[in-house]
């Protein structure tokens, strides 16, 4: 049997670099603004798309990949070795249509093939930091069992906030969920967004100003995670000058073994906006 | 007797808003004490009864109802643990009303949180005190209430030694008058009969003069000539409550004039309250012709929140039912809201939780409004609302559970008032500015139980460094801070901190003031009367002196203070 292969989507905002060093297959999503039509972190980079966002009138839109998008990537693994198992983790169901397609890609692949499709229930490094971990566990030699249980096990333990410049991109791109009712406020509200286990978006406490914000998220992960080791990805839109005092204030408050800094791409930031900080931990 | 005090208040209350001593526009204690007595003299006369215990209970649910300020809600406890003493005495000895009195003290000193010395509440302790040692050699009703006039006045006198804000000042308390005034009017209807009544009460009891030194039965004698009047003998028969908002009217209202227009009501109408505001006025009158006195307030703005009552139907009511209560907020619910409430008894789904929020100001009540507030109530420094709003407007709220937020803290005990006697569970966050209520307002969360939210919503209002700018009514010096009248005065939480003839200074300094101890960030209410340049260069100042601090600057709309600032 040969090594675990490990496929995402897009929108696990893994850079290309680091997907590159771990053997991770990604199927992009697609993103529209205006008539042209890009491929998620292929034709189009996340600053190129910013860029665009803040010129066009109109509000992009996305799309997710077809089955035979996945089928295509399925079977190039499975052509390079067809021993091989696969764990493919993609967007939360609740958010897109993505885990769908490749739930049918699986049942499309016509040989004999150990195929596992996961709904994330999550979006960004709420997938990115799983599958880096699958990815590593893979190359390891771990089996697929101890791989999924690992995947599952950072799923139930990960804490995920973030900060919108504006709930105005969640509420047009239709992915506001349980937020909704901090929307209409006269006042400059800094929702603390997060998931739910579903990966819907809720608001879980409303600020005001970005620096009372980010403090309450320091909190909020506080009483989860206290001084245990965690891994912590810090996410960014378009700039990124919340995000680093966000850094900042989770590496100066926690027993961080590993930080990363990562821009979110074009899909994911259809629904956020520019000016987004996330945070990502989980105990390692 | 009641009533004689009632008037003889009255007619002082100019006088005793005079003494409001806090250099901010708050000259209102006179005219809540007014208000509340009125509203006390109202009910008293609406459920005659010979017997004494029923007629001080009906006396004493008018004035729980009707209390507004801090003054008036003391007021109304003294008369509720007074009528609570007296309930099932007819009549009553020298040494039961000093009971009694004593009675109403311990009530009212329960009622307040923080009791404080040489106010409204020592003038009524010392009298009490004083009536207690005096009923022991004394058996004539009469001298009693010399006696308590008496001592009450010279508590009054002793007032500015045990508060020195008034001895800075160089007042009296000025509820202590308010509260003096009412056993002086008393005395004066114990010794020259009913006839002291001094005027414009159209429902004028007739009562003879009787030999005063019958100990006692005065209460009686003024309810037994009220059970006499007829329906019919009511004149001015619609009772009616509005506001005239000036600042709806874009600028198309004529300038109010307050004399003239109290002239015109007096033309046909009585019991004329007109309580002037910047920005609303609140009217008050009783009348033979409702839409003239719609059409005379009309020139001066937009009408709202009307109450309108038919004073004959209810007094119908009264004589069919003596002894069954007339729920008078659900009365005046129907007459004045019936519109957008549902029928009382229809059964439809409440909402867990409402909150109603006291504010002044349209982008100020905007902002409540848009952040999970129910319902604003009009309020503020110059104009509270009466525990009888608050139990409307609680009334109409379709919740199980409703959250009070006052904003300023002569309110405070009013709502907590109107929480006691309302059905439903009400909890009152003691918030005493805006910032403190929208502060507490941010905390609620609609899925956490009622104690959790009293706890955040109590907590985060107190995380809040409140600021205002307004100006000063008079000279005085305070704080250790020197005021001249019309300059700028800050007030950091209680304190005043800064008083400039420049508001950019003022506010600019207070400003400083508040960020002593850090904070991130500065909210700016600007009131009704700021302008863009102030405001822009104010809050320059402050982006230079303080890079690190998030801004935000809202309109509130808000009248008297220029500036309303908040540090979290």
């Amino acid at each position: 049997m040969g090594k675990v292969r490990i496929v995402t989507d897009s929108t696990a905002d893994i850079p290309a670099s680091e997907r590159e060093r771990l053997g991770i297959s990604m199927v992009p999503l697609k993103v529209l603004i205006g008539e042209e039509t890009y491929s998620d972190a292929v034709t189009i980079t996340s600053e190129q798309f910013y860029e665009k966002l803040i010129a066009s009138p109109v509000l992009p839109r996305t799309s997710q990949p077809s089955p035979m998008e996945f089928v295509e990537t399925y079977e190039q693994l499975l052509d390079e070795d067809p021993d091989s198992p696969i764990i493919s983790i993609q967007l939360s169901a609740a958010l897109s249509g993505t885990y769908q397609s490749a739930f049918i890609a699986e049942s499309m692949i016509e040989r004999d093939a150990d195929i596992t499709v996961i709904d994330s229930k999550s979006a960004s490094y709420g997938i990115g930091a799983r599958v880096i971990k699958a990815a590593e566990m893979a190359a390891a030699g771990e089996s697929k069992e101890a791989i999924i249980a690992e995947v599952e096990r950072i799923k139930q333990d990960m804490g995920i906030y973030f900060l919108v410049d504006t709930l105005e991109y969640l509420q047009k791109g239709g992915r506001i969920g349980k937020a909704s009712a901090v929307v209409g406020s006269l006042l400059n509200i800094k929702p603390i967004l997060s998931l739910d286990p579903d990966g819907v978006v809720q608001a879980v406490d409303k600020v005001r100003g970005s620096k009372k914000a980010m403090q309450r998220i320091c909190e909020l992960l506080k009483s989860s995670h206290g001084s245990d080791p965690v891994d912590v990805t810090i996410a960014w839109s378009h700039v990124d000058g919340q995000a680093k005092e966000l850094s900042e204030l989770v590496k100066s408050q926690f027993n961080v073994q590993s930080m990363r800094f990562v821009p979110i791409g074009s899909v994911i930031g259809t629904y956020t906006g520019p000016g987004t900080s996330a945070v990502f931990m989980y105990r390692v | 007797m009641a009533i004689v005090g009632a008037e003889n208040l009255q007619n002082h209350a100019e006088h005793v808003n005079a003494l409001n001593v806090f250099p901010v526009p708050d000259g209102d204690t006179g005219t809540n004490m007014n208000l509340t007595m009125t509203s006390g003299i109202r009910e008293l006369k609406s459920k005659p009864s010979e017997h004494l215990g029923k007629a001080a209970e009906a006396l004493s649910k008018g004035l729980l109802m009707g209390a507004r300020g801090n003054s008036g809600v003391i007021l109304s406890q003294l008369f509720r643990g007074f009528s609570k003493s007296l309930t099932n005495l007819e009549e009553a000895s020298p040494a039961q009303i000093a009971a009694a009195l004593q009675h109403g003290v311990d009530m009212a000193y329960k009622a307040v949180v923080k009791p404080v010395e040489g106010t409204i509440l020592t003038v009524a302790k010392e009298a009490a005190k004083a009536a207690v040692q005096y009923a022991k050699r004394c058996n004539d009703v009469v001298d009693l209430m010399r006696e308590v006039h008496v001592k009450a006045h010279e508590a009054l006198q002793r007032t500015p030694d045990q508060l020195p804000v008034l001895k800075q000042v160089g007042v009296v308390d000025s509820g202590g008058q308010g509260l003096v005034f009412i056993y002086e009017g008393f005395v004066r209807c114990l010794t020259e009969g009913e006839g002291a009544s001094v005027e414009s009460y159209s429902m004028s009891e007739a009562a003879a003069p009787e030999d005063v030194a019958v100990p006692v039965a005065r209460f009686a004698e003024y309810t037994s000539a009220q059970s006499k009047l007829s329906t019919e003998e009511i004149e001015f028969l619609y009772d009616m409550e509005f506001f005239i908002n000036r600042t709806l009217s874009g600028g198309k209202a004529l300038p109010f004039d307050e004399t003239a227009f109290k002239n015109a009501l007096a033309k046909d109408g009585d019991s004329i309250l007109v309580i002037v505001d910047d920005e609303i006025i609140k009217v008050h009158v009783h009348s033979r012709r409702p839409g003239d006195v719609l059409n005379l307030a009309l020139p001066y703005g937009e009408l709202t929140d009307f109450h309108i009552l038919n004073m004959r139907e209810q007094h119908r009511d009264i004589l069919d039912h003596e002894v069954v209560e007339t729920n008078v907020a659900s009365a005046e619910l129907l007459a004045g809201q019936g519109a957008h409430v549902g029928s009382p008894g229809q059964v439809y789904e409440r909402a867990p939780f409402g909150i109603i929020a006291i504010a002044l100001g349209d982008g100020v009540k905007d902002v409540f409004l848009s952040n999970e507030v129910d319902t604003v109530l009009s309020g503020g420094q110059t104009m509270n609302p009466s525990t009888e709003d608050f139990l409307n407007a609680i009334e109409a709220l379709s919740a199980e559970h409703i959250f009070l937020l006052p904003n300023n803290g002569n309110i405070i005990l009013a709502a907590e008032q109107a929480a006691e006697l309302s059905e439903r569970p009400v909890t009152v966050i003691p918030t005493r500015t805006v910032p403190e209520g929208l502060a507490a307002v941010l905390a609620f969360k609609e899925e956490e139980t009622a104690e959790q939210n009293k706890e955040w919503m109590t907590a985060a209002a107190k995380s809040v460094i409140s600021g205002q700018v307004t100006h000063a009514v008079r000279d005085t010096t305070i704080d250790g801070v020197s005021i001249r009248e019309g300059e700028y005065i800050g007030i950091k939480g209680k304190a005043i901190v800064v008083s400039d003839p420049s508001l950019r200074e003022a506010s600019q300094s207070l400003v400083s003031s508040m960020l002593e101890d850090g904070g991130d960030l500065l909210t700016i209410f600007t009131g009704e009367d700021a302008n863009g340049a102030d405001t822009a260069s104010i809050s320059e100042w402050i982006n230079e002196q303080f890079p690190e601090l998030e801004i935000e600057i809202i309109h509130g709309g808000q009248p008297l203070y220029p500036y309303l600032f908040a540090v979290e």
